[in-house]
């Protein structure tokens, strides 16, 4: 409510504005207000949504202004012509760069965006035939200022709506999924690498854009106004007016453009302000102005979504989180996975030894053993986490060993993590949507729109998931944020979202940690009962005899990293080997 | 020709590597890092400046009064910028750093001047003449001081109690803590070194490159240049890497042009990186599922 009435006194602002004043210099100051928006609502998308940063977006910025100059000035294209083409140009660069770019993280990802931004101003000073060198380029016919400030208020109007449409996307899902845990997003079938290139490509565009507006503010662009500094700059913007939020940009922007024209005289103090800026945003805003602002109106108050109907059918056969027709149908006969001879060392200590592990499709197949036997090691081999040193994996006779996390995954193999990694900044529901969809985002193009293709298909996922969570009993807790649930709820959570991906078989690393001893037997009976309609195969690794006992079809022992006994649960409980590893030698 | 691009080329890259190696320090106790490590450098030129040229006093006290300036410094920037994000492993520390170097480059504005000065040194005033090369003392005893310092920092932490409880920290954070390291302290330590390097790099430059206020940033971006190249994990990586960026520099300047050098530079760590993700000699950071 307040929302809206905030976004509509701010259009009304912008659009009352020609109206009002005909002075040049406001409407001057009002474009670029706009112009830094647009940069920071796709910088939003690289690092409010998926959590990277870079310091080369100036770089992106000069590729716009650049393109559009010389598409109107040697190739004599109109203005929308050449803003076409400065986007499409941005986005390959972005692309390009992106993938070089994101193969690192931290200090290198940021080397790597202050090197191509530094590269690129380099080459528009050397390059003095196309760029014009340190003078740039002049003479570029430019609207009038009246006509560029409708163009730039409607750009930035479609740049909100397109990232406010990303955000409620499958990929807006994807890129927060993948900034909370990627480790847990690539369980998913996600591959982490790629939804981040997405990420920088989207925001590359945006800058594009942006930089190709520039151009036709001024009809003159020269090296000096993509530096480094200029990527400082907007990012002191975002996070100032408050990052992964929607309204954000808008905030940092008129703060960081109308904030020094008023204060001129102090322009020798300028980088000390913008300093003091920065540091105030990372202390005391971390969700920026807007962050502060939306806190500050509704104190405390998230209160969970009332609920009064009973929701029907939970517990019951019909509500199975499980499809009536799944990939799990019509297996052919022998065992599903298979773990031949695999063993892995860290540094000199063997976590498996020579492990020979068979699941047969559905059954429920427990891994036990005395802590540091090598059972979350196993899940994590077996997921693709980590690499055997030697061994073969096979899932329904096709080798799986060497494929990356979310190559196994979008295989059928899905798992939850012995500390359960749900995705923060996304509620319950989303957090199983992530699952649903899956590696299958659809178009970025189609979720930047918000087409009603991409809607439907939204509806659809959001229904499924919304199922997986009331077969769980979380339907109360959909719209929470994840991440304010409690352990015993984040441990379901975290298994709706792996049943969401639909699996051939699902590894629960001690699922029944810290629950209480009536979750665990309705932990019990969703596992009994999820085998019994047809689901997937089960790797149960578990401390709780008692739940280990009532539900495996099979139990595998591990001790320092070997195998030492594997068979029904009756023959396990009496092998001699077993009793020795857990209670030391009888003799 | 050639002869002279090799000692300006190994005094730069010298430089550079001194420079990187205080990445390399906070970076291996801490997982964090100075973005603004080029400020020091510049604030090492400028107090060296205000006291041995301004005020006149003998150069050893200069020195001395720089470095311990300089450690303050670096303490107060691991006190303000990055403590209170280190215990939440949050990369918020690089854009602090980056807010205190942009401080400290205006602060140096207002009170030195914008203008570049020059520093007068002994070593400047008769080149040595080979052949037909033509280069002052000051860049050879620039790569001495250097390699010596980073040698002396090696042997510090490899065999000193002390260095090697800063490596503990390192390893293992949690373990070194209960065996009694003071961490918060083992950190501002290792920033306070690393400050220091980067001022002793700034004494050796100023009467090469000329005190301003904006000298920090070209040479700090390369130092971090070189710091990715080598590995950021690898103390070795880093020298060599910093010696071979200052050849390649010295000889891009020297055949094609002054202002090519950069872009070629910083195309070569995007290339190592293609090539080697974690640098030369760095090692990956392992996954942690």
């Amino acid at each position: 409510m307040i929302d809206k009435l905030g976004w509509t006194l701010l259009a009304t602002g912008a659009a009352a504005m020609p109206l009002i004043t005909s002075n040049t210099y406001y409407l001057y100051v009002a474009i670029s207000v706009g112009l830094l928006t647009i940069v920071t609502a796709g910088l939003n998308v690289l690092v409010g949504f998926t959590g990277q940063t870079s310091l080369g977006h100036a770089g992106l910025y000069a590729f716009g202004a650049y393109t559009a100059a010389l598409c109107v000035t040697r190739a004599g294209m109109g203005e929308w012509a050449a803003i076409a083409a400065a986007i499409a140009v941005t986005s390959v660069v972005g692309a390009a760069v992106a993938a070089a770019a994101l193969r690192v993280s931290g200090p290198y990802l940021a080397m790597v965006t202050i090197a191509f931004g530094l590269i690129v101003e380099g080459v528009l000073i050397e390059w003095g035939s196309v760029t014009g060198g340190p003078g740039g380029i002049f003479n570029i016919p430019k609207p009038a200022l009246r006509t560029h400030y409708w163009t730039v208020m409607l750009a930035v109007a479609l740049a909100l709506w397109l990232t406010a449409n990303l955000r409620r996307s499958a990929w807006g899902r994807a890129f927060l999924a993948v900034k909370s845990s990627d480790v847990a997003a690539e369980s998913l079938g996600l591959s982490s690498y790629y939804v981040r290139i997405a990420a920088f490509t989207v925001s590359a565009a945006f800058t594009g854009a942006a930089g190709a507006l520039f151009t036709f503010l001024n009809g003159y662009i020269s090296p000096d106004s993509f530096t480094l500094q200029t990527s400082i700059l907007f990012l002191l913007a975002l996070l100032f007016g408050g990052l992964g939020r929607v309204a954000g940009p808008v905030a940092g922007s008129l703060a960081l453009t109308i904030m020094p024209e008023l204060l001129t005289s102090l322009l020798d103090y300028r980088l000390i302000l913008y300093g003091t800026l920065l540091l105030v945003s990372i202390y005391w805003l971390p969700e920026g102005v807007i962050g502060k602002v939306s806190k500050a109106r509704r104190p405390g108050s998230r209160t969970p979504s009332p609920d009064p109907l009973p929701l029907p059918g939970r517990g019951s056969k019909t509500s199975s989180p499980r499809r009536a027709k799944g990939r799990g149908e019509g297996q052919p006969h022998g065992p599903l996975l298979t773990a031949e001879g695999v063993s892995l060392s860290f540094g000199g200590v063997l976590a498996l030894a020579d492990a020979d592990v068979a699941v047969d499709g559905g059954s429920i197949h427990a891994v036990i053993g005395p802590n540091g036997a090598g059972k979350t090691t196993l899940v994590n081999v077996l997921s693709g986490y980590y690499a055997p040193d030697s061994g073969r994996l096979a899932l329904r006779g096709r080798r799986i060993d060497g494929l990356p996390p979310y190559a196994i995954a979008r295989l059928g193999v899905a798992r939850t993590f012995q500390t359960a990694q749900v995705f923060g900044g996304l509620s319950a529901k989303e957090n199983v949507a992530v699952g649903v969809a899956g590696p299958r985002l659809g178009s970025v193009l189609g979720a930047l729109a918000g087409t009603p293709g991409a809607r439907a298909r939204e509806a659809a996922i959001r229904a499924r998931a919304q199922a997986l969570l009331e077969a769980l009993g979380l339907g109360d807790a959909a719209e929470e944020p994840a991440e304010s649930l409690a352990a015993g709820l984040r441990r379901k959570l975290e298994i709706a979202r792996a049943l969401a991906t639909d699996p051939l078989l699902l590894m629960l690393d001690e699922p029944a940690a810290g629950l209480s001893p009536a979750e665990i037997t309705a932990l019990d009976e969703q596992l009994t009962a999820l085998r019994d309609e047809g689901g997937p195969a089960v790797i149960l690794v578990e401390h709780h005899m008692d739940l280990v006992m009532a539900v495996s079809d099979r139990i595998t022992v591990l001790d320092y990293g070997r195998v030492i006994a594997d068979g029904a649960p009756e023959a396990v409980r009496g092998d001699p080997a077993v009793i020795e590893a857990y209670l030391g030698s009888a003799s | 020709m050639y002869v002279q691009l090799v000692v300006t080329g190994l005094a730069l890259g010298s430089m550079y590597g001194l420079v990187a190696l205080g990445y390399h320090i906070t970076w291996a106790t801490s997982r964090t890092m100075n973005f603004s490590q080029g400020y020091a450098v510049m604030a090492g030129a400028v107090v060296a400046y205000a006291v041995f040229v301004a005020l006149g006093w003998p150069f050893p006290l200069a020195l001395a009064i720089t470095l311990a300036a300089l450690a303050c410094y670096g303490a107060l920037v691991e006190r303000i910028a990055v403590r209170p994000f280190f215990l939440r492993a949050s990369p918020a520390w690089l854009l602090a750093t980056i807010a205190v170097g942009i401080i400290a480059e205006n602060v140096a504005q207002l009170t030195f001047g914008k203008d570049a000065r020059a520093f007068p040194s002994p070593l400047m005033q008769k080149p040595i003449i080979v052949g037909s090369a033509g280069f002052y003392p000051q860049e050879l005893l620039v790569p001495v001081v250097g390699l010596t310092l980073m040698g002396l920092v090696q042997l510090f932490y490899h065999r000193t109690s002390y260095g090697k409880q800063l490596k503990a920290v390192a390893w293992n954070p949690e373990a070194a803590g209960l065996m009694g390291i003071n961490i918060p302290r083992a950190v501002m330590t290792s920033y306070a070194l690393s400050a220091i390097l980067a001022g002793v790099a700034g004494v050796l430059l100023a009467p090469l490159l000329n005190v301003a206020p904006q000298m920090g940033t070209i040479i700090g971006l390369k130092a971090f240049a070189v710091a990715i190249i080598g590995g950021l994990t690898s103390a070795p990586g880093i020298v060599i890497a910093g010696l071979g960026y200052g050849l390649v520099e010295a000889f891009t300047a020297g055949y094609i042009s002054t202002r090519a050098r950069e872009i070629v530079g910083f195309a070569l760590v995007i290339l190592v990186l293609i090539v080697r993700p974690w640098g030369l000699l760095g090692e990956k950071p392992s996954r942690r599922v």
